[in-house]
């Protein structure tokens, strides 16, 4: 059988498409059938896979990955394959997607350390008040409950103003 | 100061003194900052890379503590210049091999030492012979202080000090304390001491840090998280876990003197007597025989040699060292017959 398309060659490959309720045969040569399959949508590669796998475990990441910095201009997939972050802002744009990351390194996502000098009286305040709960859930898991409550009333005294969210 | 200077002794961290210097070889501390208003480097231009060098070199010339310092551009520094400079710890080998405006200050005495556009913008290190993590802490902390004075760091409530890489992120601190373990090692001990670190979230490294590989039985506990825990914290975690791996070596010491005692010194004679006649001698082997004979001072069997000797032999023939000394490039034979009889001529003289 020669090749419908080009007349020439032997046909090699026979092609079945159904439209509708309609059965179509073609039967081409290689070379003809190549041009032909080449406008057939693409088969996934093995990113696409890996893609739609991480997309299923940490949903965050389909959400996240059309984020992107108005800062820095970096994008959440760029940080999650080079591991290094754009900018400062980067904390807070990405801070969905972040959160579970920073808490599976350290354990922990709320600093509790040194403060620069020259931070706001609120950042110092806040600083102070993380600090406090932290000897509080000590105090408590060590059934010291006396000291818990002497940290407690040192929270209480803070004054209520400081926004506890970031 | 100049390079060529530091070529013909060592850093003061490696004098051989402080706390537990049988064991304990230096400790250290680094600290993690960003400039405000300026992106990460990753992210950064040209420009932007300039004017951070610049605003930190100028700041660090300006400040009380720091300027004093002399100031070292790792853009125009030749290969022999950077590699002697990781050897000494004053840089890292990221810092050696990276490319754009960066540079590094340092004090006479190699304590302090400011790394401009590492993975951050400012690395801030301190290095202390001997176990001395709280008067080093003491130190960096001064320095961080007064930098501040002069510069906003990047700093969120939540997330403390914030830094390129998440796993610095918070105090932007890694402590960590080199330590000489070799009687742990041969009788094969070590890894429960890697497992018991573990647990406590302390990880263990080799001689040049992160992803460097264990030479000399010289090994670098640090911690691993930043965030979380006060800088105080950490570091009492750092310091209630040495005194434990310690004293474990010189158990493991004792054993091995007591068990094995002809073979132990056989090998450590050998090795001083290769140190003292060998023609040629490759950088990895002179690290295995200094710390052969380190534990021969440190047991008593050798007595006519200084720790602060056995030191300049560790650092004095590194390979970046050597270059500098013969002030030309060598291959890895050539350098291999140059240390060997540098170490000779050193010995013979005492």
């Amino acid at each position: 059988m020669k090749c419908e398309s080009c007349g020439k060659k032997i046909a090699t490959v026979h092609l079945t498409e159904i439209v509708g309720k309609e059965k179509k045969e073609k039967h081409l040569c290689e070379e003809c059938a190549h041009n032909v399959t080449s406008h057939f949508p693409k088969a996934p590669t093995p990113s696409d896979i890996l893609t739609s796998i991480i997309n299923q475990v940490s949903p965050e990441i389909e959400e996240m990955s059309k984020t992107t910095c108005p800062v820095c201009g970096l994008s959440y997939l760029e940080f999650r394959t080079q591991g290094r972050l754009g900018c400062p802002m980067d904390y807070d744009v990405f801070k969905k997607g972040l959160l579970p990351l920073i808490e599976r390194m350290h354990g922990s996502s709320q600093h509790v350390g040194k403060v620069p000098p020259n931070a706001s009286d609120e950042v110092v305040r806040k600083n102070e008040l993380m600090q406090l709960r932290k000897e509080l859930n000590k105090a408590v898991e060590k059934e010291d409950y006396e000291k818990a409550a002497q940290i407690r009333d040192k929270i209480y005294g803070f004054s209520g103003n400081i926004n506890n969210g970031d | 100061m100049e390079i060529k200077d530091l070529s013909y002794n060592t850093g003061e961290w490696l004098r051989g003194t402080g706390k537990e210097s049988d064991i304990v070889i230096s400790s250290r501390i680094r600290l993690a900052r960003n400039v405000t208003g300026f992106p990460f480097l990753s992210r950064a231009n040209l420009r932007q890379r300039k004017e951070v060098e610049a605003l930190l070199r100028e700041t660090i010339a300006k400040s009380e503590i720091t300027k004093e310092l002399s100031y070292v551009n790792l853009t125009t520094a030749t290969t022999v210049d950077k590699l002697l400079l990781v050897e000494r710890h004053l840089i890292s080998k990221e810092h050696a091999e990276g490319d754009g405006e960066r540079g590094v200050a340092f004090g006479k005495t190699e304590t302090i030492s400011l790394m401009i556009n590492e993975e951050d913008h400012l690395r801030i290190q301190v290095i202390r012979a001997g176990f001395e993590l709280k008067n080093t802490w003491v130190v960096i902390d001064e320095i961080d202080n007064c930098l501040s004075e002069k510069l906003n760091f990047a700093f969120s409530s939540r997330f403390g000090y914030l830094t390129a890489c998440p796993t610095n992120v918070g105090t932007g601190m890694r402590a960590s304390v080199m330590l000489h373990l070799p009687a742990l090692g041969m009788t094969k001990h070590i890894e429960k001491v890697f497992n018991a670190v573990g647990k406590l979230g302390l990880v263990v490294r080799g001689l040049y840090g992160e992803g460097t590989k264990v030479s000399g039985d010289l090994y670098q506990i640090s911690n691993q998280f930043t965030l979380g825990k006060t800088e105080s914290e950490i570091l009492s975690i750092i310091e209630s876990v040495i005194p434990r791996i310690t004293s474990y070596e010189r158990m493991a010491r004792k054993a091995l003197v007591l068990e094995s005692k002809e073979q132990l010194e056989d090998r450590i004679w050998r090795s001083y007597g290769m140190l003292k006649t060998a023609r040629m001698i490759t950088s990895e082997e002179i690290l295995q025989l200094l710390s052969q004979v380190r534990m021969g001072v440190n047991l008593g069997l050798i007595n006519d040699i200084e720790m602060k000797t056995l030191n300049e032999l560790f650092i004095l023939t590194l390979p970046g060292h050597l270059q500098k000394l013969q002030g030309c490039e060598l291959d890895s034979t050539q350098r291999n017959i140059i240390r060997a009889s540098f170490v000779r001529k050193r010995l013979d003289n005492l």
